[in-house]
């Protein structure tokens, strides 16, 4: 079975947020909340790297493991979503996460956090699949159309990946093999430095 | 009926409703930690159809470069 997951290949990526605007229209994000973001190191100097990150579909997701509610599921194919309609908004899945992802609308009265809000790699929630309360709590669900998330479909230099593990891995290699040299963000220059 | 037994009646009274504030329903709902109990995606069962999966993995396919 597919393992679902993101891959940003940071020799393409030039941070023009094109996946991060896709996906706040795509979805009607509200104000404050970003599904995904670029992450840019070194920004301004030469050599700068860019890579866009959302939710990881982590296999074993800590955000699942510490909820108190327990409203997070995984589909057969690895994609974590949750079901807003059991989300108390405590944000022990904010501090769990390593990459930060939940987010909180905090539009409520006392500061509420309110229903956490996360990339569903396009693939709504536990409603219908396409009907208007899907979309208003969720957002698209593309994955029942069969279409790919709109951020990796939107991403102008295909730096933006998105599908099974093991496809987008073949795709990355490819690349990586038809390049005259090897990508030089995370690799033995970086680890031990350009003395190497 | 006289001043006492209305104090003694409404004394009773005011008891027994304090004591079913004290209530509790032994029928609690009790879970496994770590078991999702929300609703149903319907798109579970969507995924699990090899032509739908066909067509999700053509549509990954065509993120090749040309």
């Amino acid at each position: 079975m597919a393992r679902m997951k993101f891959l940003c290949d940071a020799d393409r990526c030039i941070e023009c947020n094109g996946c991060v605007t896709a996906c706040k229209n795509a979805n009607e994000v509200p104000w404050g909340l970003n599904r995904r973001r670029v992450i840019t190191l070194n920004d301004g100097q030469p050599g700068e790297k860019s890579i866009s990150v959302a939710c990881m579909h982590c296999t074993d997701a800590p955000c699942a493991a510490v909820c108190p509610t327990d409203c997070f599921y995984t589909t057969v194919d690895g994609i974590v979503l949750h079901d807003k309609d059991l989300c108390i908004g405590c944000g022990y899945c904010f501090f769990a996460c390593p990459f930060g992802v939940p987010q909180f609308p905090q539009q409520r009265a006392f500061g509420s956090r309110g229903r956490m809000d996360k990339c569903t790699f396009c693939a709504g929630g536990p409603k219908e699949p396409g009907s208007a309360e899907e979309f208003e709590q969720y957002g698209a669900n593309r994955i029942a159309a069969g279409k790919l998330p709109v951020c990796a479909e939107t991403c102008a230099t295909k730096a933006l990946l998105a599908g099974d593990g093991d496809l987008i891995g073949e795709i990355f290699k490819e690349r990586a093999m038809s390049r005259d040299e090897r990508p030089h963000t995370w690799g033995w220059g970086k680890a031990y430095g350009e003395s190497l | 009926m006289n001043r006492r037994s209305l104090t003694a009646a409404a004394g009773a009274l005011a008891l027994a409703v304090m004591l079913a504030g004290c209530y509790e329903s032994p029928d609690a709902r009790f879970f496994e930690a770590g078991e999702y109990r929300g609703a149903e995606d319907p798109l579970l069962t969507m995924l699990e159809d090899p032509e739908f999966r066909e067509q999700l993995n053509r549509r990954f396919d065509g993120q090749r470069d040309r």
